[in-house]
């Protein structure tokens, strides 16, 4: 046992001292080389939502608040019926597995009718990078059942569709705007140059057996890797708000107005003048809310020659003009990734900060339709990780929820 | 016996399987890595380019790369992966064997990491992609945001 254990020890040294020999060859090679380190891969094969990139919430017309994520291609989800201190079981969406794009600024989307009809949307990768469909699923049974899930892009292509957003109507008219490269698609195919990504919308609804996805472009040259915002103003038009590219590669943000009249050619207005020149990826879009008086407000961020930092402003004509925008958090320790919603004249903003260890959450109120903010206040701290943080609503109450990567799932009223 | 031979045999397969995939190899970034990358360099000029699976310039900035590499030996170029996810972790290492860089040296955040490795880098980037820092011989650096142009990479990396 002995002889074996030491003939053992004798093809470990010979081996090391091999390794070795090819190590130092590699070293030698490229001096830059170092010391062979490979994080493995973790295998989160737990179901919780702790584990999960992104969180999605949502209050249903009922006061239940929504909670969705998803893991090894399965969406999960719970509800609370006490603003989110209490949550039911976690359930499986009951679709066939798929990947599901969930990190950062892509996630999966939810929203209600009042039928108790649910509904979802994300984007699945598809086999060659950076193509994606968008994908629709619709239970009209409050989650009990799903329809089989379907593709909302009409194109075919394999191509980008992806980092959809989506809102219904309590009736159940769906509207899914993505960012969509089927243009760039074509125009690379005949040689031809071209930036960015489209803006598509898709209209559907189940309740009135509109199954079928309607296709619409509504812009051209969009950042392809920030998320879209959108609202509907008090005449039940679709705002759609997100990062356009200018010129050579100035990324500001844009927002258009849907009006009710389809025959209407939308008319984009350049809300941010920040001059950010970047041909990359931002990965920050923006959030828009707009009041009962009509008024869209909405933050944004750039790191522009002329503008760095969070900005809010609002607008009474949809875009138009503008109010002065305000710098919202500390830009020096990295304020970033701000949301907001409205409620009446209230205003509430969150966004979080990064000391080096800890994100920070903010949250500054206007009571006076965003004429003044009130002083900024911390509401929580994560040690391990920050999803983006977002406002939710129910009735005259703001709510942030907050994912805290390997940490919990935050929901606090404002 | 036999299950003492079979454990020898399995070692130094796997031993020489790692030795050939030295260079494809990432080290795991932290501030004790960055010191080290960062003396190692000292005294010529160098990039540290930082990049990530959901950033599609990122992999034009890449190809420049894959580019000058095949044209210059040696090439002063160190890569950071920023997704910080260990979900992507094949992705990751599939792109680098696409773009055939893996002669160059690799970091990659640790999963949920993402900030606290930039903010060692670099306190005032935002995490926007792709990044490229230029390092003096002096250690002296500036970043830029963005992709960069092939003339610049080449200009700082080759002439």
């Amino acid at each position: 046992m002995l002889i074996m254990i030491r003939t053992l020890l004798q093809v470990i040294t010979i081996t090391s001292l091999m390794l070795t020999a090819t190590l130092t060859a590699a070293v030698e090679h490229n001096h830059q080389a170092m010391a062979l380190k490979e994080v493995q891969a973790g295998n989160c094969e737990k179901t919780e939502i702790t584990c999960a990139k992104t969180v999605t919430t949502a209050f249903s017309p009922n006061g239940d608040l929504w909670r969705l994520w998803t893991l090894n291609s399965i969406l999960y989800f719970q509800m609370s019926a006490d603003n989110g201190l209490t949550f039911s079981t976690r359930r499986s969406v009951g679709i066939d597995k798929e990947k599901i794009s969930a990190r950062n600024e892509n996630r999966p989307k939810i929203a209600f009718d009042k039928y108790q009809g649910v509904y979802l949307s994300w984007a699945t990768p598809r086999e060659k990078k950076y193509t994606a469909d968008v994908r629709f699923a619709y239970s009209n049974d409050y989650g009990k059942t799903f329809t089989k899930a379907i593709t909302v892009n009409n194109d075919n292509l394999l191509t980008g569709h992806s980092f959809n957003e989506m809102l219904v109507t309590d009736d159940g008219d769906i509207s899914i705007v993505w960012l969509d490269s089927r243009l760039a698609y074509q125009l690379r195919k005949e040689g031809k140059q071209t930036n960015g990504s489209a803006l598509y919308i898709g209209k559907a609804n189940y309740r009135k057996n509109q199954t079928t996805f309607s296709n619409q472009p509504l812009a051209n040259n969009t950042c392809v890797c920030c998320r879209i915002a959108m609202d509907f103003n008090n005449n039940n038009e679709l705002a759609v708000f997100w990062r356009h590219i200018y010129g050579d590669n100035i990324r500001e943000f844009a927002l258009l107005t849907l009006s009710q009249d389809e025959n209407a050619q939308p008319l984009p207005y350049q809300v941010s003048h920040d001059h950010w020149q970047i041909n990359g990826c931002p990965h920050q879009g923006g959030a828009i809310s707009i009041n009962d008086n009509n008024r869209y407000h909405m933050v944004w961020f750039n790191q522009g020659d002329l503008g760095k930092g969070i900005f809010y402003a609002s607008s009474s004509d949809q875009g138009k003009t503008l109010t002065q925008p305000i710098s919202v958090g500390v830009q020096s320790a990295q304020a970033a990734y701000p949301h907001l919603n409205t409620n009446g004249n209230k205003i509430d903003i969150v966004w979080t900060q990064f000391t080096g260890t800890e994100h920070e959450l903010w949250h500054q109120r206007s009571n006076d339709n965003g004429k003044s903010f009130s002083a900024a206040e911390l509401l929580a701290i994560s040690s391990k990780g920050s999803d983006r943080p977002f406002i939710i609503k129910k009735g005259n109450v703001s709510y942030v929820s907050w994912h805290r990567l390997k940490q919990g799932h935050l929901v606090q009223a404002l | 016996m036999i299950s003492i031979k079979k454990l020898s045999i399995a070692f130094l397969i796997c031993c020489c399987c790692c030795a050939n995939g030295a260079h494809a190899s990432s080290i795991a970034f932290s501030e004790e890595q960055l010191f080290i990358v960062k003396k190692q360099n000292m005294g010529k000029q160098w990039l540290m380019l930082l990049w990530s699976v959901d950033c599609p310039p990122c992999f034009k900035e890449l190809a420049i790369i894959q580019k000058l590499q095949s044209q210059h030996d040696n090439l002063a170029v160190v890569v950071i992966n920023t997704d910080a996810d260990d979900d992507i972790t094949k992705e990751r290492i599939d792109i680098i064997k696409k773009f055939e860089l893996g002669k160059l040296s690799h970091y990659h955040f640790i999963d949920g990491q993402s900030d606290q490795s930039r903010y060692i880098i670099d306190s005032n980037w935002y995490g926007e992609l792709p990044r490229s820092y230029f390092f003096e011989s002096n250690g002296e650096f500036h970043g830029k945001s963005g992709l960069v142009d092939e003339v610049i990479l080449t200009h700082w990396l080759v002439l």
